[in-house]
């Protein structure tokens, strides 16, 4: 299994950070996510995901800290969240830390509705845009 | 919103952005920069602005009537945006032209959303995001999105064009305060 590192960019489209780390189990996404190709972008991390939790088996810590991402991408990140709580069903050791910009009520109703649509627990985590 | 009312709108003065083509990705990813950086000096309120537009601007993309080849050999869904600067709001509007057969379904569909409170609402994208992409239905989600970000109901007309077709009109009121 090889670790997964994407630098992220705001050009045209929108490319979210990734640092998928197996050997730590720490996974974070950050940035802005608006793609030409949301499936083709989030499929290997799907893939990624499904293979740790089913073969590396160790902790796994799921960092977000997307301030923007489309309705498209939203389905991706629900899959990611829901390998994740059937990996914690399974008993797996999960924490899901998701850092968002205070201000932006729209992000917070996000998170709220990832934990209703998945039934998993996420650590919301506010920050201030303008001083962090 | 009767078409004639949402016309007046257009046709009077506060247009501070419109295009009429085909909404390829390279048109979405230069007007939704150009927006992001400088409708206004409030950044925030620009990315509201910017949220809207992708989401809407993407049904215009994938379920407009008339499709255009562009450069890239996409088949991208032609259609019109057109954005108003008004004391209290900016007014966000896109057209294109649909199947005839389609307008009854679409005036349910945003019939639907503005019948939701935000509970409800939130609900309702949560089960359309369930669905698989592609599937029936879930062209609403990028409705649903716009009306949560905009807080403000949609506003919708359709203009007879033939028998066949119709012009389908929605625009959303994004607040500045």
């Amino acid at each position: 299994m090889e670790n997964i590192s994407i630098e992220g960019s705001h050009t045209n489209f929108f490319v979210p950070s990734v640092d998928f780390n197996f050997e730590t189990g720490i996974c974070i996404l950050s940035g802005e996510s608006f793609l030409e190709d949301t499936i083709e972008f989030y499929d290997p991390l799907v893939q990624w995901l499904e293979e740790y939790t089913s073969e590396i088996k160790k902790p796994i810590t799921f960092e977000i800290k997307l301030t923007y991402f489309n309705t498209s991408t939203s389905r991706s990140i629900l899959d990611l969240l829901n390998i994740l709580k059937e990996y914690e069903d399974d008993g797996g050791e999960v924490t899901v830390n998701w850092h968002y910009d205070e201000d932006d009520i729209d992000m917070e109703e996000d998170i709220e509705d990832y934990m209703l649509d998945t039934g998993l627990e996420i650590n919301m985590i506010p920050f201030d845009e303008d001083t962090d | 919103m009767e078409s004639q009312s949402l016309f007046t709108r257009v046709t009077g003065k506060n247009v501070l952005m419109s295009f009429t083509g085909p909404f390829d990705t390279e048109v979405l990813s230069i007007f939704g920069k150009n927006i992001e950086n400088s409708i206004s000096k409030n950044l925030k309120l620009n990315k509201t602005i910017f949220k809207v537009f992708i989401e809407l601007a993407q049904n215009v993309s994938y379920y407009s009537l008339e499709k255009e080849m562009t450069k890239k050999g996409e088949h991208a869904g032609v259609g019109t945006f057109i954005i108003q600067d008004f004391k209290d709001y900016y007014y966000f509007i896109l057209g294109n032209p649909i199947d005839e057969k389609h307008e009854a379904i679409l005036r349910d569909k945003c019939s639907k959303i503005n019948s939701f409170d935000r509970e409800g609402l939130r609900a309702y994208k949560r089960e359309l995001r369930k669905l698989p992409p592609g599937e029936r239905g879930t062209g609403n989600i990028g409705l649903v999105q716009a009306t949560l970000v905009s807080r403000n109901p949609l506003d919708y007309s359709f203009i007879e064009l033939n028998d066949k077709e119709a012009f389908y009109i929605v625009a959303v009121k994004i607040n500045k305060n």
